[in-house]
């Protein structure tokens, strides 16, 4: 039996993968349409972009079921096929993961609010999540990856609905905005409030994604170590999104300043490391000395 | 004692308290104090009080989102009163907003909606994915001052550029102001597009929107 992927992040810093969406866009996925589709409908594209950050380094794959809980994939119509598309996404993950490299099953937010400030309860939250949750671990998911969530009380009961239906370890991103006063979720959490809740419900590695740019993202991960003693995830952006007349959408961040930072961030100690919005295989590829040969310094 | 009244109102209101800003509403009517007087000096401190704690960094969303309903819940108690006593409040415009076509996100929409209501607005909510010329059809049938466009995915925001077109098309681009908003769009974008306007969150939205209607 190979080892699990908590035993290498115990070994070395581990590479994680970028951006899918952008990615499955550049090979023609339409403007608004659900990227989980395609796991499905052109199954052999979302192959290859795993196939890619694999060859670019990357020693886990995020599956393409971001927006693949049920209450969210019902915004697309597609709410009865929730297993089916989450199991299909897995799959395909697991046949482009080479020996001894891991697929994470990518949760994300459902997109809407919690009562009292949406129409949600916590228990139909959960119930979305388990779902998602089965299908990804069915698919010969490693991990769960539970992404981008900007409401501490939504992630929890990702945690809950996944931990209900799979024994595999859980791993859980935030996304938190620069404050003044720190770090904080859009609801108002910080990092220390959400790495204390996230631990004590079971998390096996907790982190930041999405938003912060990777200058940014060094001190989230500061501001992480000192709240847990959990393995800290970090995937930041390139930078903003600037749309250019033509439509075309580049980021601010370019490749060479988004790496400069990635010392820092497996210095303040970050053991999973990958991109958000913006990156690419090729940020992947350039990223991969300074996360994988960390571990040794 | 009005003094009371007017300060219970804007706590209420900064508490996120409905139940007591419409309990308040409904003291207010009975005992027979200007109701506008009421709203202008109780109730509206309040929710500006609420957007500076927000600029601050001491309110986040769902502060935000508790002040706005409470607002909301206060002035569903006063608008049937004041109809019948054949007064109007003031209103700070007329505004349409929704999440342009092709994008379902509608968080941030749906913050700004609430806001823009909880500051006087009439506001035309059409919801998410709405097609282009919905948005011109409602503006030209409740004689609108705004247009706000909401869109989160970079893929989508490239629809804002399209109403502007749309409007130039019909020769109505000058008979209303139109907002851009969401994650993906700036200032730089909305003058790119020849938006009137871009704000980065919900209270600079109301903000932007009050001097952009010119009500104030």
């Amino acid at each position: 039996m190979s080892r699990s992927l908590l035993e290498l992040v115990h070994d070395r810093p581990v590479l994680l993968d970028g951006a899918m969406g952008t990615e499955l866009m550049s090979r023609g996925l339409s403007k608004g349409a659900c990227p989980e589709i395609w796991s499905v409908e052109r199954p052999e594209i979302v192959t290859a972009v795993h196939a890619d950050y694999f060859a670019a380094g990357s020693d886990v794959v995020s599956t393409n079921s971001f927006g693949g809980s049920r209450i969210k994939l019902d915004g697309h119509g597609l709410a009865g096929r929730t297993y089916e598309l989450n199991l299909s996404s897995a799959r395909l993950a697991r046949s482009a993961a080479p020996a001894g490299k891991y697929v994470a099953g990518s949760v994300g937010p459902t997109g809407k609010f919690l009562s009292p400030q949406g129409e949600f309860t916590e228990e139909e939250f959960e119930e979305s999540f388990a779902e998602q949750a089965r299908g990804l671990a069915d698919g010969g998911a490693d991990v769960l990856l539970l992404e981008t969530h900007y409401d501490l009380r939504e992630a929890l009961a990702g945690l809950r609905g996944a931990r209900r239906v799979t024994a595999i370890p859980i791993f859980v991103t935030m996304t938190f905005n620069a404050h003044p006063r720190g770090f904080f979720t859009l609801m108002g959490d910080s990092v220390a409030k959400c790495a204390a809740e996230l631990e004590r419900a079971g998390a096996a590695a907790v982190g930041a994604n999405c938003t912060l740019n990777s200058e940014q993202m060094v001190g989230a991960v500061r501001a992480m170590r000192q709240a847990t003693g959990l393995p800290l995830v970090a995937q930041a952006n390139a930078g903003q999104p600037v749309l250019g007349a033509d439509g075309d959408v580049s980021y601010s961040q370019s490749l060479d300043d988004y790496v400069k930072y990635v010392p820092d961030i497996v210095k303040q100690g970050a053991r999973l490391v990958g991109g958000c919005c913006g990156t690419s295989p090729a940020f992947i590829r350039a990223m991969a000395p300074f996360v994988v040969r960390g571990a040794s310094a | 004692m009005k003094d009371d009244l007017y300060r219970s109102m804007k706590e209420a209101i900064i508490a996120g308290d409905r139940v007591r800003a419409a309990a308040l509403a409904q003291d207010a009517i009975g005992s027979g104090v200007d109701l506008l007087e009421v709203i202008e000096k109780g109730y509206v401190p309040g929710i500006q009080r609420v957007g500076e704690l927000w600029e601050e960094g001491e309110y986040f969303l769902p502060e935000l989102i508790s002040s706005a309903e409470a607002m909301k819940a206060a002035m569903s108690v006063l608008d049937p009163e004041l109809a019948r006593r054949e007064t109007k409040a003031r209103t700070a415009g007329k505004a349409v907003i929704g999440t342009v076509e092709g994008d379902i996100h509608d968080i941030g929409k749906n913050l700004v909606a609430s806001m823009l209501q909880a500051g006087g607005f009439e506001v035309h909510d059409l919801g998410a994915d709405v097609a282009l010329d919905r948005f011109i059809d409602r503006a030209e049938a409740v004689g609108a001052d705004l247009i706000c466009l909401s869109a989160l995915l970079t893929t989508t925001m490239i629809n804002q550029k399209r109403l502007i077109g749309l409007l130039r098309d019909k020769g109505l681009r000058d008979k209303y102001k139109v907002l851009v908003g969401g994650a993906p769009a700036s200032a730089k974008w909305a003058e790119d597009i020849g938006a009137d306007g871009y704000a980065e969150n919900a209270v600079a939205a109301v903000k932007l929107a009050k001097a952009l209607a010119g009500r104030g």
